[in-house]
């Protein structure tokens, strides 16, 4: 459905991204990890046009495009197909919870205001925000306002929804609420690529893991092969600082 | 129409450049004697008593409705009657300077005094707590301390009030002060009317140079004063 | 101090009949002024165009020199500019018959809109990035994403520095008086003049701009609340 080849990317003279490709299929849930810096939000982000890649092909469905030369109605018609996720919500601050996830709709994709409140309830629904929907974004927690980010990203049903790093601004205590809601999404099959530090989440839903370091995938695999039986050194490293060590109790 | 003369330009500016003292000494009395003024007010702004907070409140706050032009009217004809009736002083025959930086010493007050507490608001207490501490008497903590922070925080904003100060002073012509302005208009009188515009860009010039002069000298001066604190 | 109470009381009531002509540049000057910066503000801040040093120069012009001088040149020049032009045009109209008013509201909108320019620039930069970049995300065009999400915001961050500059304007049309429009300013001097009741006419202006600056603040502050009430306090 997806597939992205020999991306890079520069900032200056740093180079963030050396020549990264990535396949997703429909109902896959790709998972990325990796140290800070090693360039998977800058991926994510070159994916939705959000950063602009210096070289990369994309195919996506029908589309086939240069990520350095797309032009602004291929970039939007390819933003019409997806959905982000950001790490600090991003929600509209002036807009309320449901303004928020029929702004997509409305304003977005021109859909009559009836048929895109209910697409935006339904959505609501399911991240367990239904009795929030005329309060602003100042008035919710961390955690609420999340899953309406996530709400936001459900309701204009895209081909493949971005999360980057969806976990990482949240209290300790909140970000259960917001795991189970992606956790939920994955189990109805909804194609998902995720970037994140929550470790025993990725192995629970990842259909797919990638490990990149230094702007290069140093190993990828099913969450089994990846975290049980990483290939690389550099993997091994990364998994034995973040992973808590395996306790067995045996009572 | 007559057409544009670029030269005259060029040629009216030594006409000009002589009255510029005017223009400066407007300038600097206000700005001495306002922000005295507003040393007061902030005091007073300060203090625990209600009555000097609500009387301080209530003067910024009509200065602030006030045009300059009204306040400049009110005071050329209002203080020499005033001055008569209470001090049995006759001061019709003072120079017009002096009206106008009364005038704008009452205007310049009101801005500056917010400037100057809201920069005494913005500096650490402990660092005054501490200064006293160790033996130094409020003056002292005050002068060495407290006074140097609050200027570095106080320099853009007191830069700005100086800018539109000295851009709220071109109206001094307005009650006969021949300043810069004021001679611009004297020399398009003297041409009958002609070369007006190139008069009037001459003069814009020389204002942008001395606002754009100021600005730049009140960044240096910050610049200099804050290279003792270190941004975080 | 002998002030003449009557003429005092006369000269109020003939300054409040001027009011609307003070509150009629402010309002055309501000109506102009506020789409017309709000551009320019979003142009400036596009990478890579030739217009941005032109409308930097302009705004450095109209900050740096005094609005006194800015009338002087706007009205010495544009009358007769604009009678050269309909006489090149052979066009039957008498330039010198029009409302002094126009002149008015051309100076007072360029100056507000330099201004503004300035306060829309910062209020815009204090937006998050994110809000832009999660309306393009959700599919909305560069324009959709301004008009529905960033301008909104960005006008309630800017209202107080709008209402200063809308005070500051109704006190710069203090000044239209030098085009012969018959503002407050206007109508107190020449009722002073009559009978040299210089101090009661120009207390009685002055008594009139507190009035209206304070009816001004009042709407201002209302407005504020209005706007921006997205903005509350955050519960958790």
């Amino acid at each position: 459905m997806l597939k992205i080849t020999n991306v890079h990317k520069k900032y200056n003279d740093n180079e963030v991204l050396k020549g990264v490709d990535i396949t997703v299929d429909k109902g896959d849930v790709v998972v990325i990890l990796g140290p800070s810096g090693s360039g998977k939000t800058t991926l994510l982000r070159c994916i939705n046009f959000l950063d602009h890649a210096n070289q990369g092909e994309m195919e996506f469905d029908e589309y086939h495009l240069q990520l350095n030369s797309a032009s602004t109605s291929e970039v939007r018609k390819i933003r019409q197909k997806t959905a982000f996720v950001f790490q600090n919500y991003n929600l509209f601050q002036n807009k309320t919870v449901l303004e928020n996830v029929t702004a997509g709709l409305i304003i977005g994709r021109n859909m009559e205001k009836k048929q895109a409140v209910d697409l935006a309830l339904k959505a609501l629904a399911k991240v367990g925000l239904s009795d929030r929907v005329d309060f602003y974004p100042s008035q919710l927690s961390g955690g609420q306002q999340q899953r309406v980010g996530i709400a936001r990203a459900i309701a204009v049903e895209p081909d493949v929804i971005l999360f980057d790093e969806p976990t990482s601004a949240l209290d300790p205590e909140l970000i259960g609420e917001v795991l189970s809601v992606i956790k939920q999404l994955a189990q109805e099959g909804t194609t998902m690529i995720i970037v994140t530090h929550e470790m025993k989440f990725a192995a629970d839903v990842a259909t797919h893991v990638i490990f990149m370091a230094d702007g290069n995938i140093v190993e990828e695999g099913t969450p089994k092969d990846i975290f049980q039986h990483p290939k690389e050194e550099r993997t091994r490293n990364f998994l034995r600082r973040i992973l808590p060590p395996q306790v067995e109790y045996n009572i | 129409m007559r057409p544009f003369n670029p030269q005259f330009m060029l040629d009216v500016i030594p006409n000009l450049l002589p009255f510029l003292w005017v223009t400066l000494t407007v300038v600097l009395g206000t700005v001495f004697f306002g922000s005295l003024l507003g040393f007061v007010l902030a005091q007073a702004k300060l203090s625990q008593k209600p009555r000097y907070r609500w009387l301080v409140d209530g003067y910024i706050y009509i200065i602030r409705c006030t045009p300059s032009i009204v306040l400049l009217f009110i005071v050329f004809y209002g203080l020499p009657k005033f001055c008569l009736e209470v001090f049995d002083t006759d001061i019709n025959r003072y120079d017009k300077i002096f009206f106008v930086i009364v005038t704008f010493t009452l205007l310049f007050s009101a801005p500056i005094s917010e400037v100057m507490r809201s920069a005494y608001e913005a500096t650490d207490h402990g660092q005054y707590e501490a200064a006293v501490s160790i033996g130094l008497t409020p003056w002292q903590a005050f002068y060495h301390i407290v006074l140097p922070q609050a200027t570095v925080v106080a320099l853009p904003n007191f830069g700005n009030s100086v800018i539109e100060l000295m851009k709220e002073g071109a109206l001094a012509y307005t009650i006969g002060l021949i300043d810069l302005i004021g001679k611009g208009q004297l020399i398009i009188s003297q041409n009958y009317g002609a070369y007006a515009l190139e008069t009037y860009l001459s003069l814009s010039f020389i204002y942008l140079l001395l606002t754009l002069g100021v600005e730049k000298s009140f960044l240096c001066l910050e610049h200099a004063l804050s290279r003792q604190k270190k941004v975080v | 101090m002998d002030i003449n109470y009557q003429f005092l009381i006369k000269t109020f009531y003939l300054v409040l009949t001027a009011v609307p002509t003070t509150l009629n540049i402010t309002a055309v000057s501000l109506l102009i002024a506020m789409p017309l910066a709000f551009y320019l503000a979003v142009v400036r801040m596009r990478p890579g165009k030739y217009i941005r040093p032109l409308i930097s120069a302009y705004i450095t012009f109209v900050r740096g020199t005094p609005i006194f001088l800015q009338i002087l040149i706007i009205y010495s020049i544009l009358p007769s500019f604009l009678n050269s032009t309909a006489k090149y045009f052979a066009l039957e109209v008498n330039v010198f018959d029009w409302n002094p008013i126009i002149y008015a509201y051309i100076v007072f909108s360029l100056n507000t809109t330099a201004l503004l320019c300035e306060v829309f620039r910062s209020a815009l930069g204090s937006i998050n990035k994110g809000q832009l970049e999660a309306a393009l995300c959700a599919g909305m065009t560069t324009a959709q994403a301004y008009r529905h999400i960033i301008i909104p915001q960005a006008l309630v961050v800017a209202m107080p520095n709008i209402c200063n500059l809308t005070v500051k304007l109704i006190k710069g049309t203090s000044l239209a008086f030098l085009m012969t429009v018959k503002d407050m300013t206007a109508v107190a001097k020449i009722a002073a003049s009559y009978g040299y009741n210089y101090i009661e006419a120009y207390m009685d202006v002055f008594v009139g701009y507190i009035i209206v600056c304070s009816v001004v603040q009042v709407l201002f502050d209302f407005a504020e609340k209005h706007v921006g009430k997205f903005r509350l306090i955050k519960q958790k």
